[in-house]
């Protein structure tokens, strides 16, 4: 009886029944079976459930698209989420039971976007604060139009470190005695070299987003532009950027916070 | 057969020539088609990400949970896997393959580097609880060191793989389908996907000899 032919093995390593002569073969040839063997290693090394190309698909939260959009710096969004796919959310995304504002905002944060939070809070929490933010930021907006003559916080927020960067602080609205608004930075960060941190409030969605300035670690203190509707730009979010002269964010975000009231 | 060849739409297994699918949709700037999407991400067109995610995200997460469950793990691997995926798009070639196939093989990197990231962490765990103790004898290697080894090899050498052998053999691997359901599926002939599939396990089996670990007699 011949040997199989190399295909017909390659076949088997495959796990492929083969033809009854060849596979009455293989069961008596150790040269043939070691064969197998020795083109199964690859097969049996991929072969794992976790790899198989058709899976119920998932929607991921919103905060892993703010993430990838925070890490690559690219403005488009997709146009919801709820077009992403047709499945049920995982468990994950469901909110667990939160105080909800007695007045409910009439529209969601824009696309149903989120942060990447990187806090010390569970991810789950942080998941249904984010999707508060919408109600809360309305009420901030308009206590600060509402704000009195003195430099008093309206809203403040800690920035929360980001990735690994050991970035991290608080940010305060106030308003000052001549009406105008300034955000108040404390930024617990290392110095840098040849990079510098810029400070910068963005929209929900991490499209839009307005420059402060350069912020160095420790105390600062940046006026808001006159007519900025700081709902429509909670984000606080303090990046790293290179002295390239590009004047767009980086997409190298260290510490993080959302406006509340 | 052709109940095994029927694929969903946005299925991410794929071959280089055969197009998905999915219903024929109205063309335009609002939902181009799959290969429009592919040409130009590759072109490094920012909406072309958001778009990428809008049809594939909920693929790609699927496999991460499928691997680690809902939760912190999964949105990793489906983060890391679209930001990988953009910065590394030069490799990325539309004319060889669809966007969602790349994708997961991007996905399945992602998977079985945290798989070892894990495994690496038990291990020095293991070795600092060993070392506090007296360490015994013999310098055993435990299976699935090497299996895990072997994982990132073979998905590293399948990124080498030119089309339509890339293809071929992730039908073969992932899809699970036969050789003569490749050869249906794809409209190469039977001979060819056959050699194909020799040729590339061959070539795997070089890879792993030189580059993994021993193998236990």
């Amino acid at each position: 009886m011949p040997h199989c032919q190399p295909e017909q093995l390659a076949l088997a390593a495959l796990g492929e029944p083969l033809p009854a002569d060849a596979a009455a073969h293989l069961v008596s040839c150790g040269d043939c079976r070691s064969e197998v063997r020795s083109l199964q290693r690859a097969v049996d090394a991929v072969d794992v459930p976790e790899f198989a190309a058709s899976v119920a698909p998932v929607a991921p939260p919103a905060s892993v698209w703010a993430g990838i959009a925070a890490a690559t710096g690219v403005s488009p969004a997709p146009r919801s989420e709820a077009s992403v796919v047709t499945a049920p959310p995982p468990p994950v995304a469901v909110a667990p039971a939160a105080p909800v504002p007695d007045d409910p905002p009439q529209d969601p944060p824009a696309g149903g976007q989120v942060l990447p939070f990187r806090s010390r809070r569970p991810r789950v929490l942080m998941t249904a604060a984010a999707a508060l933010v919408g109600a809360v930021v309305g009420a901030g907006a308009v206590a600060v139009l509402n704000g009195s003559d003195d430099a008093q916080p309206l809203t403040s927020v800690a920035l929360d470190q980001l990735a690994e960067a050991p970035a991290s602080g608080r940010a305060e609205v106030v308003v000052r005695g001549d009406g105008s608004r300034a955000l108040e930075v404390e930024l617990d960060a290392p110095a840098l070299d040849g990079e510098y941190y810029e400070i910068w409030l963005i929209e929900p969605n991490v499209v839009e987003m307005v420059p402060l300035g350069v912020v160095r670690p420790g105390a600062q203190s940046f006026e808001l532009p006159t007519g900025l509707d700081l709902g429509q730009y909670p984000i606080v979010d303090v990046s790293v950027e290179p002295l390239d002269g590009d004047p767009t964010h980086s997409g190298v975000s260290v510490a993080r916070g959302v406006l509340e009231s | 057969m052709t109940g095994l060849l029927a694929r969903p739409a946005g299925d991410l297994g794929s071959v280089a020539g055969v197009t998905s699918d999915r219903e024929p949709t109205p063309q335009g700037a609002e939902d181009p088609d799959d290969a429009e999407i592919g040409r130009r991400f590759a072109a490094g067109e920012e909406q072309a990400l958001a778009l990428a995610y809008e049809r594939w995200a909920g693929q790609v997460h699927g496999m991460a949970v499928r691997a680690f469950g809902p939760g912190p793990d999964a949105e990793d691997v489906t983060q890391q896997t679209f930001i990988s995926a953009w910065t590394g798009r030069a490799r990325y070639r539309p004319d060889q393959g669809p966007l969602p196939a790349w994708l997961s093989g991007v996905c399945r990197h992602k998977i079985a580097d945290t798989w070892a990231k894990r495994d690496r962490m038990r291990r020095e765990a293991e070795a600092a609880a060993t070392q506090a103790q007296a360490a015994p004898a013999g310098g055993t290697t435990p299976a699935v060191d090497t299996a895990i080894a072997d994982r990132l090899l073979v998905l590293e050498e399948l990124d080498r793989l030119g089309q339509p052998q890339r293809g071929i053999i992730e039908l073969a691997f992932f899809a699970d389908l036969t050789h003569a359901q490749i050869s249906e599926r794809t409209g190469i002939p039977l001979g060819t996907v056959k050699s194909h599939i020799r040729r590339t396990l061959e070539r795997l089996r070089t890879r792993l000899e030189v580059d993994g670990a021993a193998l236990p007699a």
